[in-house]
């Protein structure tokens, strides 16, 4: 049994520290450059790295912490790992207050994105290690590390140093070394992000299936959002150090909280546009281009609960909510820049209202009445329905204004 | 929200709880084996004293005595010429040696190893073979190394080349072996002949190695003790007009070595002067080395 | 047509290369193998035949080898026994703390480290006569005077440059093995003992082989700290023999010089990739 709860969770970065950084003495941060660039605030204290974050996790669920890079991700995970102070907040592990407790005593076991493994520890030393530091016997070490080698698939390299194996052994073999403590939490930063791309999604189709195997919460950051789309039980996604909605994967996809999560959740991303939100007394409906837009009754409803006036707003509709249409079905008209082959669907770039808009159609349709319509400078009908419009506010938030 | 600002890795905290561990033996032998010395040392070199205990303030006047010291004076110019000289040498040769070992001529690595081998014998027994070997030659002729300037000069050059050539040697080879080969071939595409190739292309990216040894050269000559104390041990000395003596094939080192402990012991609050303009002296070479070096790192 | 001409002379250049790089060669083991003849010459030869070979005449056999160990009012033996001692534990203190100063001046950002830091930059460019003699007083009334102590001052005067090249690699490897380390169960010197030393294993070599060279060769330090009349090391030795000159034995002194090159030669012969590993780390970073 093993709840996580971040209550308030806080971190600064002291000035002196950062400053000094940059001296003979600095050390590299996980993210540091990019924390950098990103538009941290920088108080009286130091440059806050993440302000107030606030979860529950519960026993053996699957979270995900996902943002672009310098939102703080990390930095959370690492002051769950106790490798990075808290500032403020308080750190639950099972109800027990972690603030001050060493690495070593949280119970957690924790996979890196460089491995972090012993260069000069064979495999199977390396899987050892953290089970001889606990004083096992070595008859039950030699037990666990057969056990998670054979569940990794690793059991032929074991007496091979990490120097000898590829990266996705060695992916294995840290992940190996993660789980044979059987820890309470197990946190992995980055994990897939130094493999290529095909072997990226076979691990993660490992990940999933370890994951029934074993008894650990667990606590996932990327910032690929389909690792956290398939992966999580649960995905967070931060940006500049703030938790911008919570959600199961289909929450966070059918009804984004705002104008970064629906930008961020979702490939090829979110289509948006200029439009404009009329209220008819509680009958609502959405104005883009020339065209109008009616919202199905559920969003008219969401609407009308929290009292949304007429106002200027973002519209996004998904590329894959799109349809062609032709004559009175069309809603609006573009001229395609480009049309990208997918294999199973084409991806057609439109230019429309001014903007770039994509489009997928299935190939199936290439055949079909839409087939002149992938070629660059051809005119293009489409249509969408008003179950999958999403409306944003104008404001620097951009609100979901169903939420 | 009062709670103290954390430092942020607190593995870093951990890690100071055992700073007595990690630092403690290393700062104690640092402070009796530098730190307090060399405090100390530039102390006593404003003091008059016989042992450290009785020194008592006098201003520069060590310094004075130090810098109108013909000795010195001599042993400045003596070292001087000995580095600058030395430095020619064994770096042309040095060079010359690395770049025909890079050609891939067969028993490159015997090479290597002999031209190498020299450094890992000690000063002190590299001019007791070198004194045999001239005074071996130099009896032929009635001589020694001990009863001419010109003999010792040259001598102790050779000596140097022989210990250093094979140091700077592997530090050339290093720098060779970082050129790309690819460059090379270029260059040799583009129509440039072998000599063309060398000066143009491999000589301006080995510009690193061949900074590194030319001060590196430098410093050697003029921290050079062992091995002129025992090739010629200053011989032969000059009896000055007024009574004095000059050891003619004496360098700075050496001339402090027997200002301490062979002349008068009055003469230490003199001797640690010249050790302080001395240590100047190092240090600047090192410190314009390192301000070279840090320029090129930023220009790259 | 041109183009065999221009391989056949690039052949050529190659052949006499190597006949000029051959000939400074011998040219370059001369010296040794001086030394080696006249190890076994009568001592009068050595000075007038320096060059020939012994003959039946100036063959003086073994004899000059057993004489060589009492020579100069002093036994040999314990010079090679002084000089080992002081090397051994001189290298091993130094490997072992600066290594685990350099670790946490690396991995702990403050002042008091900065100021280590810089202090050990700052002691590579001062040269010894700077602090010779204030540095032999300390050490007298340190008692740091025999050879079973005078490894803590060499691990004081030659923190420096090991200090610096330790810092050097460990800030090259990255700090999230030593947290998976902290995350496995580590605390802060088994982190540095059991994961971080073994990793620094070829600094430790190059650092040893710089240190080795510099403690067995040195003749200043150890004559101007120890008791001489009680310890000296084979530096010491055979300078003290040159003292005596023209009374000395020169074919016994030769056969001493041989002995004390042989270890020399063979340690160099036996790890001579580390060697010259060592020595360009060393010159590149200093």
């Amino acid at each position: 049994m093993a709840e996580v709860s971040l209550r308030h969770i806080k971190k600064v970065y002291p000035n002196s520290e950062r400053t000094s950084k940059k001296g003979l003495f600095g050390r590299k941060k996980a993210d540091d450059g990019a924390r950098k660039a990103s538009s941290l605030r920088i108080t009286d204290e130091g440059v806050l790295a993440v302000p107030d974050f606030n979860l529950d996790i519960a026993d053996r669920e699957f979270v995900v912490f996902v943002g672009p890079s310098g939102c703080g991700k990390s930095t959370t995970l690492r002051m769950v790992a106790g490798l990075e102070e808290i500032t403020d907040g308080e750190l639950y592990i099972d109800g027990q207050l972690m603030n001050d407790v060493a690495p070593k005593d949280r119970d957690i076991a924790m996979v890196f994105q460089s491995y972090a493994l012993y260069p000069h520890m064979t495999v199977r030393d390396n899987l050892a290690f953290p089970l001889k530091l606990r004083k096992m016997d070595k008859q039950a070490i030699d037990a666990r590390v057969n056990e998670a080698a054979e569940t990794l698939g690793i059991t032929e390299f074991l007496d091979r140093k990490p120097k000898a194996l590829s990266g996705g052994q060695r992916q294995r073999v840290a992940i190996g070394r993660a789980i044979v403590r059987e820890p309470k939490v197990l946190l992995m930063d980055e994990p897939l992000s130094n493999l290529d791309a095909k072997l990226r999604n076979q691990m993660r189709a490992e990940i999933i299936k370890l994951r029934q195997r074993i008894n650990s919460t667990f606590i996932y950051v990327t910032h690929d959002q389909t690792e956290a789309m398939t992966l999580g039980d649960r995905i967070v996604i931060m940006k500049d150090g703030e938790v911008q909605q919570v959600g199961t994967p289909q929450e966070v996809f059918e009804h984004p909280s705002n104008l970064f999560v629906a930008g961020f959740i979702g490939v090829p991303q979110m289509n948006f546009f200029d439009a404009e939100l009329v209220r008819d007394r509680d009958a609502y409906s959405v104005r883009v281009g020339d065209a109008v837009v009616v919202p199905s009754a559920e969003k008219q409803a969401r609407l009308a609960a929290h009292d949304v006036t007429s106002q200027p707003i973002t519209l996004g509709i998904r590329p894959e909510h799109i349809s062609l249409a032709s004559g009175d079905a069309a809603t609006l008209v573009g001229t395609v820049d480009v049309s990208e082959m997918m294999g199973s669907s084409v991806h057609v770039h439109l230019d429309s209202l001014g903007q770039d808009v994509i489009v997928i159609v299935p190939t199936t349709e290439i055949e079909g009445p839409y087939q002149d319509h992938f070629f660059a400078g051809a005119k293009v009908e489409y249509t969408f329905a008003g179950n999958v419009i999403h409306m944003f506010s104008k404001d620097e938030q951009g609100t979901n204004l169903e939420f | 929200m009062s709670k103290k600002i954390g430092r942020g890795n607190s593995q870093t905290q951990a890690t100071r709880r055992w700073a007595w561990l990690f630092l403690g033996p290393v700062v104690a032998a640092f402070t009796i084996g530098f730190v307090w010395p060399f405090i100390q040392g530039i102390c006593l070199s404003f003091c008059k004293f016989r042992i450290t205990s009785d020194a008592t303030f006098v201003g520069i006047s060590n310094y004075q005595a130090a810098l109108a010291d013909p000795s010195f004076q001599h042993s400045f110019w003596y070292t001087a010429a000995t580095a600058v000289v030395s430095l020619v040498l064994i770096n042309v040769f040095a060079f010359a040696v690395a770049y025909a070992l890079t050609q891939g001529i067969r028993g490159s690595n015997l090479y290597r190893t002999v031209f190498f081998m020299p450094n890992l014998i000690g000063g002190i027994v590299l001019g007791y073979i070198w004194s045999m070997i001239f005074d071996g030659i130099l009896s032929h002729y009635d001589t020694s190394i001990l009863l001419e300037t010109k003999y010792g000069f040259w001598g102790l050059i050779i000596l140097m080349c022989w210990q250093q050539i094979g140091y700077m040697m592997i530090i050339y080879i290093a720098g060779l072996q970082a050129v790309p080969e690819d460059m090379i071939e270029a260059a040799k595409i583009d129509g440039a002949t072998k000599w063309q190739t060398l000066f143009r292309v491999i000589i301006p990216n080995v510009m690193p190695s061949i900074t590194i040894c030319t001060f590196l050269s430098l410093t050697n000559g003029f921290k050079l003790f062992d091995q002129n104390l025992a090739l010629t041990g200053g011989l032969p000395y000059l009896i000055q007009p007024d009574g004095s003596t000059i050891n003619t094939t004496e360098m700075l080192a050496l001339n402090i070595y027997n200002t301490f402990y062979n002349s008068s012991t009055a003469a230490r609050g003199t001797a640690q002067a010249k050790a302080v303009i001395f240590f100047v002296l190092v240090a600047g070479l090192g410190l314009a080395q390192l301000a070279y070096t840090r320029k090129r790192e930023v220009q790259q | 047509m041109d183009k065999q001409q221009t391989l056949a002379a690039e052949r050529r250049n190659k052949a006499i290369l190597s006949v000029v790089l051959a000939a400074i060669c011998i040219l370059w083991v001369l010296p040794v193998v001086a030394v080696v003849i006249n190890s076994f010459k009568l001592n009068t030869f050595v000075k007038t035949d320096t060059f020939a070979l012994p003959t039946s005449e100036s063959w003086a056999g073994m004899a000059n080898f057993v004489k060589g160990m009492t020579f100069g009012n002093y036994p040999f033996k314990s010079s090679v026994l002084y000089s080992v001692v002081i090397t051994v534990l001189s290298t091993g203190l130094i490997l072992v703390f600066c290594s685990m100063a350099a670790w946490y001046i690396a991995r702990v950002d403050s002042l008091f480290c900065k100021a280590i830091y810089f202090l050990c930059v700052f002691s590579m460019v001062v040269p010894f006569q700077m602090v010779m003699f204030t540095l032999s007083k300390t050490a007298d009334v340190l008692k740091l005077n025999t050879p079973w102590t005078i490894p803590i001052v060499y691990l004081g005067f030659g923190a420096g440059l090991a200090i610096f090249m330790f810092v050097g690699f460990v800030k090259s490897i990255p700090l999230e093995i030593e947290e998976a380390a902290a995350i496995d169960g580590c605390g802060p010197v088994r982190t540095f003992f059991s994961v971080v030393l073994p990793m620094l294993k070829p600094t430790l070599i190059s650092v040893g082989i710089l240190e080795i060279m510099w403690v067995w060769n040195d003749y200043l330090l150890p004559v101007l700290v120890l008791d001489i009349n009680k310890y000296r090391t084979i530096p010491i030795h055979i300078q003290y023999l040159k003292g005596s000159y023209g009374t000395v034995d020169l074919g016994a002194t030769m056969a001493l010089i041989l002995l004390s090159i042989i270890p020399v030669i063979i340690f160099y012969l036996a790890c001579q990739k580390h060697i010259i590993k060592g020595v360009a780390a060393g010159a590149v970073k200093g």
